[in-house]
């Protein structure tokens, strides 16, 4: 649900004459109908605008306002859909599935919200999708006749837009001067050639033209990330109130960094004095920052303190910061060098597949097991690892202690050893017999027996050369394991 | 297989495995081999001796401390790595990329597309390998300044290539006892040449427990040069 004009929504701009509203850097973030007339567009410098309408009024856009603004509009939205995520004032991403069910269809819920912001008076768009890529360009397709826009399939309707719909201008701009203009040419690109040109940026642009959306990393964050703090006494300023959410949106990206992780959503809860909790869901297609985090939890503050519920009453007593959708990314993007040294590994792991064979370049996980060859999942690098069912915390009895062999053959190569009163007293190497000098065991394997797997003996053994994992099984030795 | 790993292959080698009672370490030299014991960026090692004398961990204990800025790579020649020994090591599993190959034909373009993009490269060398393609790999590992461990599977290093060449002298196991006990520790000399010992060959002694890192102990000292003034 988005608003094209929300930052011109104030009471000292006209909608009837050319106003558009710039950013700090000058870059005009919103135009009203009759600038667009003209040809002022968003994304053009102030400038510009100004050059082709030089009557056009010109207002600095104030985030923290126009969400205060923007905050009855989106109690509005949640009485109708909940745990709406909003993206910055003016734009909101509704999960719309169990909204669908309830009324009964995708067009009976859109005409419900249309209804209820009609009360708001305003340009207001809807685009509904499979993603928030493709929701946000469908509301953008939308005009002011047709302001509702359903799309069926995501990558059908993607193929046909523009390649400027890239948040990236540079990738944008590059991707058009290889005569790659519209995102459906981008995503019928192979993902590898993409991997090596553009990297991680690269393959992130064509699964938004692929209809795929951003990639939300299942890593497992084994303690609860949220960071709370306490007020005593309650805040009652706002600027005081913006400084400690700063203070806590860096106490949660420090967190997460640790773990290397950073969230596409956060949901910021605030406790009021007279018990009020009060919570909204902020999203960014992109993994917030501490900056970025800080900004979005101050404009929230100022909707709560200025918004139609009359502020928080009894001071702020309570913050609370809960992130959702963690991304995998967040190490990556840290630091500039770190992005672009995980850049450079793509394109060089992109490269060494291309030579050695997609089989042969490998990424290992550990897993459960009780010789050293089961505890490694092998994966090719590039694939998602298919989740393996052996859990490596369980206490695995029998498994050979630490330190754990070098070098493991992927499958037990025979080994002779002779014994003398059940100790091993040489091994042959090639056409050498080399004396045992220590040797440790026997750990015992009992193995699956209902499912036919032989019980074997494992030894450690020391030779003159070196030290070996050995196992007995069927009354042969196998050599499982070289300590290098 | 086995016939890898046997001695057979490095004629007039021979180091020493034996079996101790318990470590100990008096501390005596320890922070000036652990100098000599730091790969720098865009510097070589070579590793000398046969499989089980403990190089592939020495070989990727030089190169953890990179684990922490970016991933690292490993050739696999004999298709045998076993990654746990480098999660011992601290190298996270997602930091560490293997490759299985033992082309001489495609080995030394494998090496040199890794040396562009990753922290750190332990390589095997397959046997067949030039010198001339080891030196160009050389040079190209210092102007990326990505450090190199090169571990030839048969032979010798040629001489001059690696900053730092480390050979297996003796390596001492402790903790198995006829049957009893388990492998725990394993205390390897090793004598250490080229530029990074300042031209003198030293003795280094290092002691794995499987837990850490490698620990460099005591009784490291300057060895008699050859050469004289």
């Amino acid at each position: 649900m988005w608003y094209p004009t929300w930052a011109l929504r104030r009471p000292d701009v006209s909608l009837d004459q050319p106003a558009q509203a710039v950013d700090t850097a000058n870059k005009v973030v919103a135009r009203n109908q009759p600038a667009a007339a003209l040809g002022v567009a968003v994304g053009m410098q102030r400038r510009s605008a100004e050059a082709i309408c030089p009557t056009i009024v010109t207002v600095v856009s104030d985030p923290t306002a126009d969400m205060a603004r923007f905050e009855p509009v989106v109690a509005a939205i949640e009485a109708i859909v909940p745990r709406v995520e909003i993206a910055s004032p003016g734009l909101l991403f509704l999960p719309i599935e169990g909204a669908v069910r309830y009324y009964g269809g995708e067009t009976p819920l859109v005409e419900r919200i249309s209804k209820e912001l009609a009360e708001f008076d305003g340009d207001h768009r809807i685009g509904l999708a499979a993603g928030p890529f493709a929701s946000h360009q469908a509301a953008r397709k939308t005009t002011i006749k047709a302001p509702e826009l359903i799309v069926a399939d995501d990558a059908a309707f993607l193929a046909s837009l523009d390649i400027g719909t890239l948040t990236s201008e540079d990738l944008a701009a590059t991707f058009r001067w290889l005569g790659i203009t519209t995102l459906g040419s981008l995503a019928e690109l192979p993902k590898q050639a993409i991997v090596s040109r553009f990297g991680r940026e690269g393959i992130d642009a064509q699964r938004l033209a692929r209809g795929l959306d951003r990639i939300v990393d299942p890593r497992v964050i084994q303690k609860d990330p949220s960071v709370e703090s306490h007020f005593d006494p309650p805040l009652d300023d706002f600027e005081q109130a913006s400084f400690s959410a700063r203070n806590l949106a860096q106490r949660l990206m420090s967190g997460l960094a640790f773990s290397g992780v950073a969230p596409h959503r956060v949901i910021v809860t605030a406790t009021a004095g007279d018990g009020t909790v009060r919570a909204r869901t902020w999203r960014s297609s992109d993994p917030f920052n501490d900056q970025t985090l800080a900004d979005r939890i101050r404009w929230q503050l100022r909707a709560w303190i200025d918004g139609v519920s009359s502020g928080i009453r009894g001071g702020l007593v309570t913050l609370r910061l809960e992130p959702a959708d963690l991304s995998g990314s967040g190490r990556q993007m840290a630091l500039e060098e770190d992005a672009r040294s995980f850049e450079e590994m793509q394109r060089a792991c992109v490269e060494v597949q291309a030579i050695a064979g997609a089989d042969n370049l490998l990424v290992a996980s550990p897993q459960g097991g009780r010789d050293p060859g089961q505890r490694v999942h092998w994966t090719r690098w590039g694939d998602v690892p298919a989740p393996h069912p052996r859990d490596p915390q369980a206490p695995w009895p029998g498994q050979i202690p630490s330190p754990a062999p070098t070098l493991v053959p992927p499958d037990p190569v025979p080994f002779e050893v002779s014994w003398a009163d059940g100790m091993p007293e040489h091994v042959r190497l090639k056409s050498r017999w080399v004396p045992v000098l220590s040797w440790a065991g026997p750990w015992r394997s009992v193995g699956r027996w209902w499912s036919g797997e032989s019980s074997a003996d494992r030894y450690q053994i020391v030779t003159s050369v070196g030290a070996y994992l050995c196992e007995i099984r069927d009354g042969t030795t196998y050599l499982i394991g070289v300590y290098d | 297989m086995v016939a890898s790993l046997q001695q057979d292959a490095y004629p007039g080698y021979e180091p020493t495995v034996t079996v101790g009672s318990s470590p100990e370490n008096d501390g005596r030299g320890v922070h000036e081999a652990e100098k000599i014991f730091t790969l720098g960026p865009g510097q070589v090692a070579g590793l000398s001796g046969i499989p089980g004398s403990g190089l592939t961990r020495l070989g990727l204990a030089l190169l953890a401390p990179y684990a922490n800025k970016g991933s690292l790579a490993c050739i696999d020649v004999r298709g045998w790595m076993s990654p746990t020994a480098a999660w011992e090591m601290g190298i996270e599993p997602e930091h560490l990329v293997v490759v299985r190959n033992g082309d001489i034909v495609t080995w030394g373009r494998i090496v040199a597309t890794l040396l562009d993009g990753v922290g750190g490269v332990y390589a095997e060398i397959p046997s067949g390998i030039k010198a001339a393609s080891l030196r160009k790999l050389v040079a190209k590992a210092r102007t990326q300044r990505t450090p190199l461990v090169l571990r030839p599977v048969m032979g010798e290093l040629p001489s001059g290539i690696a900053h730092l060449h480390l050979k297996v002298k003796e390596v001492i196991w402790f903790g198995t006892d006829a049957g009893h006990g388990r492998l725990r520790t394993r205390r390897t000399l090793l004598d250490a040449s080229g530029k990074s010992t300042r031209g003198m060959e030293r003795t280094i002694e290092v002691e794995d427990d499987g837990t850490n890192d490698l620990r460099v102990v005591s009784h490291m000292g300057p060895q008699t040069s050859r050469r004289f003034a």
